[in-house]
């Protein structure tokens, strides 16, 4: 046990260090602002000051409410106030230089408007993306993001919507790369976002934490994944690992192979997906037969998956699948957002899979706990209730 | 050579001899697909009376197997006519938009209706209504004119291809997009004996319509008036024939997707094999057709881990084909 | 009441009317050549006659309009032979010929072997004999012409119509058809209607010339009986200046030639 701790604890070490080296990099700001750059580097390894150490207390609580045995625990590091003008390296890996803390916000992608939120952002937001009412999320905890104006999606991005907000930062996702140079000349600063794995999601809310001045918030995100995916590792050591099959979002037939970020959060949560052989990196479509050859012992549908469970347990053609049989049929929720993509809360897939797939260890209780509290803290709404 | 000459030009070019062994093929590939796959199928496990591999064989695997030869031998059957009847080389169902009608038909069934069977219904729709409205119009003109339907062919697919691209607009990336695309490249995958079976019985009985209607086809061949003097209602009979044709084309389009190549290629090689247009040369493109698609299906099913798109191997057997017919007619004339 | 007649005919193209009024008479037995002009309708009359083209006016023959005929029944009586055969796909000379019995047909029914044979019987009549498998589009265009002449030939019709049947026919083959066609005309209650392309074949082939100018009939003409002055007078309106002679060939058998006279400056 106390190996493990250990081992959380220099994971977050490690984290942090990953976390002051690709988000804020103030050693390379303007050198006007020198005196203070100096002081703001972030060293959360060596700083634990009575200031920074607020933040910290606060998550370290929660990770005693829910882990009672206090085996499992993820250090907030401390956190600076950034300083501006601050220059960042964002996704894309460009150089952005922020004169001045930004106080109206537009987001192109909801990931980085979930990000946004989660940073406690959301009253500088003057525009998001598109199809907003699709996100649960947006209604549960900022309704106020429903009556944004929409730059567009991430096919068709509005710059001239955009634009006529002028706001001081415009987040994208990288897919919308071009639409950068032409706000540029408008004087608009622009970050990429590229969140497409737990890694690289990571990156951005440091980077968006640090943009926005509130890399304490972005700390606190990153503790409580860590902190999660040590807990899920710990807990699942030893167990069986049940073969899953994740049904994807557009087509039953379509699934995660090994290289995409859904396969990640199966094994995280105990399972083994069928699927992993496949290195494609996107949906591979697979047959009836394929699936009936891998017989999995669990069939997990994706959050927004245009079928459901009674489909797929009525499908003539999946009888005699074991799954099926057993009724071992489910969806991730999606009531707050869509646990299989990397959101902010992403992480709470794996938490809630590894309850449906380990019955043994009955932590579905604990894992409910797990997932309102993290709703409660970054996101101001109790899951349950909804 | 000249013995080759001799047999090129010689009347029949054994066209028995040719739809023989166009039939051998046939079953070969056939049998050869439903030995194929990614569940182990094994002989032992059939005899033995395994439950769970005759459910394979016969739900998946057998009804895969028919999809593919019946679906391309009306491919072939109906490219066949529609190049005779408009007589032009380069015609298939797309002509009268049946393709972009039934691509419009499974977008909007992707997008508000639920199940595979409902998709196929849908896309059945999409073709159907798409060829009605172009027949429709063409009806309009009453000169008879054969231009007069490909003009009213062509609006009817801008008008679909509208549709889609509206339906794609408004589709989910992640989810009903994808699935739109996928359709569009078309694929086996996915077809299951508890669904195929109505289309199949309308898409054979459409195929053995046309072969009985044979000599009426070869009569639209000719020149509106000559064709009308040698007592042919053009108008109606040439409705009768692209209505069965396209029928044929919207079975087997809304249970696989957009196939590509094959209502082209198959009667085109069976017309470069032959040098005729008899019932042999028709039964031939629809063998062919089968073939084609049966093959086509056994790479996309075997070459990856992943289900691939049939379209991508149709044209990637068919085009080298034909190029080597093309030669080999070239050399011979 | 004669045996074909057309009243009153008025037809043409989109708001273009080529024939005004047009009324003539075929006896039976008689095979009527159409001269005229470039442009002056000549194939617009065999196809208002053939109801190819609508037109206002009447066509009775032996006392039935064509008119209202649906296209099977027209084609039982009437067989018509275009400019130029549309047909553009392989097919054999012999399925060409046999495309001919489609009014005889039920819609599904097939060819009988009589009429294989009779299809056989009628391209060797017009010098096709043994080539019955052959390609019909690897023929030159005049062997296709005589295909379609084969076609016409082999199943019964009364009344026959044919758009300049010998235009690419060499010398030789341009008379033996005419004759296939006096000899078939004579064959039975029958009647043809040929716009020619030589009118040299014209006046030593038909038994009547229809002259169409100005968009009506000039004249009908019987060549074998008119006086010269009288034939060269109605010739010299469509083609200018000409001069006709009656020349005996040594067969005794006497002829027209028309000489090409030139026009005034």
């Amino acid at each position: 046990m106390r190996l493990k701790k250990c081992t959380a604890a220099l994971l977050a070490l490690g984290m942090a260090l990953s976390l002051a080296a690709c988000g804020a990099q103030p050693a390379e700001s303007a050198p006007a602002a020198a005196p203070a750059a100096t002081e703001a580097p972030a060293t959360p390894e060596t700083t634990e000051t009575e200031k920074a150490a607020e933040p910290a207390e606060e998550a370290g609580e929660g990770a005693v409410v829910l882990d009672p045995d206090g085996q499992f625990y993820a250090e907030v590091p401390a956190a600076a106030e950034t300083v501006y003008p601050v220059t960042l390296t964002d996704q894309a890996g460009r150089e952005v230089t922020l004169e001045a803390e930004p106080q109206t916000l537009v987001s192109g992608y909801y990931i980085s408007t979930s990000l946004l939120v989660a940073l406690g952002q959301q009253d500088k937001l003057v525009g998001i993306e598109a199809k907003a009412d699709t996100r649960p999320i947006y209604a549960r905890s900022a309704p106020e993001l429903l009556e944004l104006p929409s730059v567009g999606t991430a096919k068709e991005f509005d710059l001239e919507g955009c634009a006529a907000l002028d706001p001081d930062l415009v987040v994208l996702p990288l897919k919308l790369e071009s639409a950068v140079e032409p706000l540029e000349a408008l004087g608009i600063d622009v970050l990429l976002v590229d969140p497409e794995d737990q890694e690289r999601l990571n990156a951005a809310a440091a980077l968006l934490g640090t943009a926005t001045n509130a890399q304490d918030r972005a700390n606190e995100l990153l503790a409580f994944t860590e902190m999660q995916q040590g807990r899920l590792t710990g807990l699942l050591a030893g167990a069986e690992r049940p073969t899953v099959y994740l049904a994807g979002n557009s087509d039953f037939l379509s699934t995660a192979g090994g290289g995409m970020y859904q396969s990640g959060m199966i094994e995280l949560a105990g399972g083994e997906n069928v699927a992993a052989d496949i290195t494609e990196d996107y949906w591979a479509t697979v047959s009836y037969e394929q699936i009936l050859a891998w017989d999995p012992e669990y069939i997990v549908l994706a959050s927004d998956a245009g079928y459901t469970v009674g489909d797929v347990l009525a499908d003539p053609n999946l009888a005699g699948c074991t799954a099926v049989e057993n009724g071992h049929v489910l969806q991730i929720p999606g009531d707050a957002e869509a646990w299989d993509s990397p959101v902010p809360g992403g992480i709470l897939g794996s938490v809630w899979l590894s309850g449906a797939l380990h019955p043994e260890l009955a932590i579905d209780g604990e894992n409910m706990e797990i997932i309102n509290d993290f709703y409660e803290t970054f996101y101001g709404f109790t899951y349950q209730e909804f | 050579m000249t013995s080759m000459r001799r047999f090129m030009a010689s009347p029949t070019r054994n066209s028995k001899a040719l739809c023989l062994a166009g039939t051998a093929l046939l079953a070969a590939l056939a049998f050869f697909s439903l030995f194929c796959g990614k569940y182990p199928l094994t002989l032992s496990g059939l005899l033995g009376g395994d439950a769970m591999q005759w459910r394979v064989f016969w739900t998946l695997r057998f009804s895969r197997t028919a999809v593919g030869v019946i679906g391309g031998f009306a491919l072939g059957v109906a490219g066949f006519v529609y190049q005779t009847v408009f007589r032009n080389p380069l015609a298939s169902p797309d002509v009268i938009g049946v393709s972009s009608g039934a691509s419009a038909g499974a977008a909007a069934g992707i997008l508000f209706l639920s199940g595979a069977a409902a998709v196929t219904a849908a896309a059945f729709a999409g073709a159907l209504a798409a060829v009605c409205l172009a027949l429709a119009l063409s009806s309009l003109d009453r000169s008879g004119r054969r231009s007069t339907i490909v003009l009213a062919g062509i609006a009817v697919h801008s008008l679909a291809q509208t549709a889609l691209m509206a339906l794609k607009l408004t589709a989910d990336p992640e989810r009903e997009l994808a699935s739109i695309e996928y359709w569009i490249m078309g694929s086996l995958n996915g077809i299951s004996g508890y669904a195929v079976g109505g289309n199949l019985a309308l898409c054979a009985v459409c195929a053995a319509a046309l072969f009985a209607l044979h000599r009426q086809i070869l009569l639209l061949s000719a020149e509106e008036g000559e064709a009308k003097l040698l007592g042919v209602s053009v108008g109606r009979l040439r409705l009768a024939v692209l209505g069965a044709a396209t029928l044929a084309v919207a079975c087997v389009v809304s249970l696989s997707g957009l196939i590509s190549f094959i209502g082209l290629l198959a009667p085109h090689g069976a017309r470069l094999l032959t040098r005729r247009n008899g019932p042999g040369t028709m039964l031939l493109g629809g063998l062919l057709g089968g073939a084609l698609l049966v093959g086509a299906d056994i790479l996309a099913r075997t070459a990856a881990a992943t289900e691939l798109p049939v379209s991508i191997f149709t044209s990637l057997l068919g085009a080298p084909f034909l190029i080597y017919l093309i030669a080999r007619g070239r050399r011979d004339v | 009441m004669s045996f074909f007649s057309v009243q009153g005919l008025c037809a043409g193209y989109a708001g273009r009317r080529v024939l005004q009024d047009v009324s003539f008479t075929l006896e039976p037995g008689c095979l009527t050549g159409v001269l005229g002009a470039n442009g002056s309708g000549k194939t617009t009359l065999l196809k208002a006659v053939g109801g190819i083209l609508p037109h206002a006016g009447r066509c009775t023959l032996q006392g039935a309009a064509l008119e209202g005929l649906s296209p099977r029944r027209l084609a039982a009586v009437c067989g018509y032979i275009p400019q130029r055969s549309g047909i553009g796909i392989d097919i054999s000379a012999l399925d060409v010929v046999l495309m001919g019995f489609n009014p005889a047909l039920g819609l599904l029914e097939r060819p009988s072997a009589a009429m294989r044979a009779r299809a056989a019987a009628a391209l060797a009549e017009v010098g096709l004999g043994g080539r019955e498998q052959e390609n019909y589009l690897h023929l030159s265009e005049g062997q296709k012409q005589l295909c379609i002449l084969a076609r016409t030939l082999a199943a019964p019709r009364r009344l026959l119509l044919l758009d300049e049947p010998e235009s690419a026919l060499d010398f030789h083959h341009r008379y033996r058809m005419l004759a296939l066609l006096r000899g078939w005309v004579r064959g039975g209650e029958r009647a043809a209607l040929a716009a020619l392309h030589d009118p040299a074949l014209a006046l030593n082939g038909c038994d009547r010339l229809l002259v169409l100018a100005d968009g009506g009939v000039r004249a009908v003409l019987d060549p074998a009986r008119n006086a010269l002055p009288v034939l060269q007078a109605q010739l010299a309106a469509l083609y200018g200046r000409i001069s006709l002679h009656r020349l005996r060939g040594a067969d005794g058998r006497e002829q027209l030639v028309m000489l090409k006279e030139e026009d005034p400056a």
